[in-house]
């Protein structure tokens, strides 16, 4: 196989890798060559059922705390094997606690991103480790939308995407500076993506970042800044800001 | 050993490596074959990321932590599987041969039957691929990395990444279909 296979690029195709310049070649092979756009639909079909039917499962509970006791992050482990069970929420409490404030002293000093992104990021993490991910867990943008009211001075703009495959999994408030923000959370495969909205001042160009990891697109609509944060690949994250920009408001 | 250490490095260790175990511990399994195991390699793999935290640059923290892991694993796989780490070189010499004989796709399994695969099908056929193809195909499908992530992590250029990829799913997808009975003509 050479590099410019058709065979090959498909699967790069698919994953939204290639240039703008290879895409259209591909799509021009694709409606070409029959056997070639049966091959994608193949691909398609085996991306699917794997994140179907293979989620992501979280590490076992006894593992962050054998670790975390390893490095010092607390003390050595209770000798108590049968309290394992409860202690895991604690646990989760501290090590979002942990990174939380590890995320202030390092990210800061680390980061070359404004400190708006820096702070969606940390909120993203402390979201992750949390219980619970939102505080309203509603696929439904009509039980998502009135939780914000009281809660935050305007109400967020809340759209469903499950049909482009980003189903709302809720919301919740996060505070960035010293201001409380609705954020949105939508799944993509067994990924979250937070997406905060922060009224804003002035309009910025779209851009796109990583901290730590974590991919973040941000926009400007209406006065709104818009931050989209996931551990999810940098192409699939655009997608959904683009499936989020272009999807009708709520009736 | 953890009071050589600064407080620093113990924030940092929790915000860099620490939201990213989940993942740490799926590569860890899915190269291993094993949850104990699996374990035991993110173990080995997050202290040598708490003694190496100093050398992480700042970018990407989770395509960092696996890139240990993945060494780990390796280190762990050489100790107790020694088998299953064939030559890479190898390996795509004969699967290059294979493709240029002409192994057309137009005979494998439609879509629909590919859509059908169940968990336990599919966690056989990915286990049976050989470590490098499946590494890459775990760290794009179910991991979610991006090419240039899986490069950093995996060590190889794009262009690899993306053949390795493209033979790991054409192996999958052969597979689901001689799975089926009638599936293969």
């Amino acid at each position: 196989m050479t590099p410019t296979d058709p065979r090959l690029l498909v699967h790069a195709y698919v994953d939204g890798e290639l240039d703008p310049a290879h895409a259209l070649e591909v799509e021009r092979q694709l409606a070409d060559d029959p056997a070639l756009a049966v091959e994608r639909e193949r691909v398609e079909a085996l991306r699917h059922v794997i994140a179907e039917q293979l989620p992501r499962e979280g590490a076992p509970p006894g593992l962050a705390r054998r670790i975390e006791a390893a490095v010092g992050l607390r003390p050595a482990p209770a000798p108590a094997r049968a309290s394992s069970r409860p202690s895991w929420r604690a646990l989760a409490a501290s090590v979002a606690v942990a990174a939380f404030l590890g995320s202030g002293a390092t990210w800061l000093a680390l980061s070359p991103g404004p400190p708006d992104a820096d702070m969606v990021v940390a909120n993203h993490v402390r979201a992750l480790m949390a219980t619970q991910p939102v505080d309203v867990g509603s696929s439904d943008q009509h039980t998502v939308k009135p939780w914000f009211n009281g809660r935050i001075p305007e109400a967020p703009r809340v759209v469903e995407l499950a049909s482009a495959g980003f189903p709302l999994v809720g919301g919740r408030i996060d505070v960035t500076g010293r201001t409380p923000v609705a954020t949105l959370v939508y799944r993509v495969r067994q990924h979250l993506i937070s997406l905060s909205e922060v009224p804003a001042g002035r309009t910025i160009a779209t851009s796109h970042g990583q901290i730590g990891g974590y991919n973040i697109v941000s926009w400007t609509d209406n006065g709104v800044a818009y931050w989209a944060v996931s551990d999810v690949a940098a192409a699939d994250l655009d997608t959904f800001a683009k499936a989020f920009r272009a999807a009708e408001p709520e009736r | 050993m953890a009071s050589l250490k600064s407080e620093d490095d113990q924030a940092r260790f929790a915000s860099v490596v620490l939201p990213h175990l989940a993942d740490a511990y799926a590569l860890a399994r899915w190269l291993t074959g094993d949850r104990a195991d699996a374990e035991d390699v993110v173990q080995e793999a997050c202290l040598r990321a708490f003694r190496g935290i100093g050398g992480f640059a700042g970018v990407n923290a989770r395509a960092w932590v696996l890139t240990i892991v993945r060494h780990a694993a390796y280190t762990w796989l050489g100790k107790n599987r020694s088998a299953s780490l064939v030559m890479v070189d190898d390996l795509e010499a004969v699967e290059q041969k294979q493709s240029s004989a002409g192994a057309a796709f137009e005979q494998t399994p439609e879509a629909e039957l590919i859509a059908k695969a169940d968990a336990r099908r599919l966690e056989a056929a990915i286990a049976e691929l050989p470590v490098p193809f499946r590494e890459t195909l775990v760290l794009r499908d179910v991991q979610g990395l991006d090419y240039r992530e899986i490069s950093e992590v995996t060590k190889v250029p794009i262009g690899t990444v993306m053949s390795r990829l493209a033979r790991a799913r054409r192996r999958l997808i052969e597979r689901i279909g001689a799975d089926k009975p009638g599936g293969a003509p």
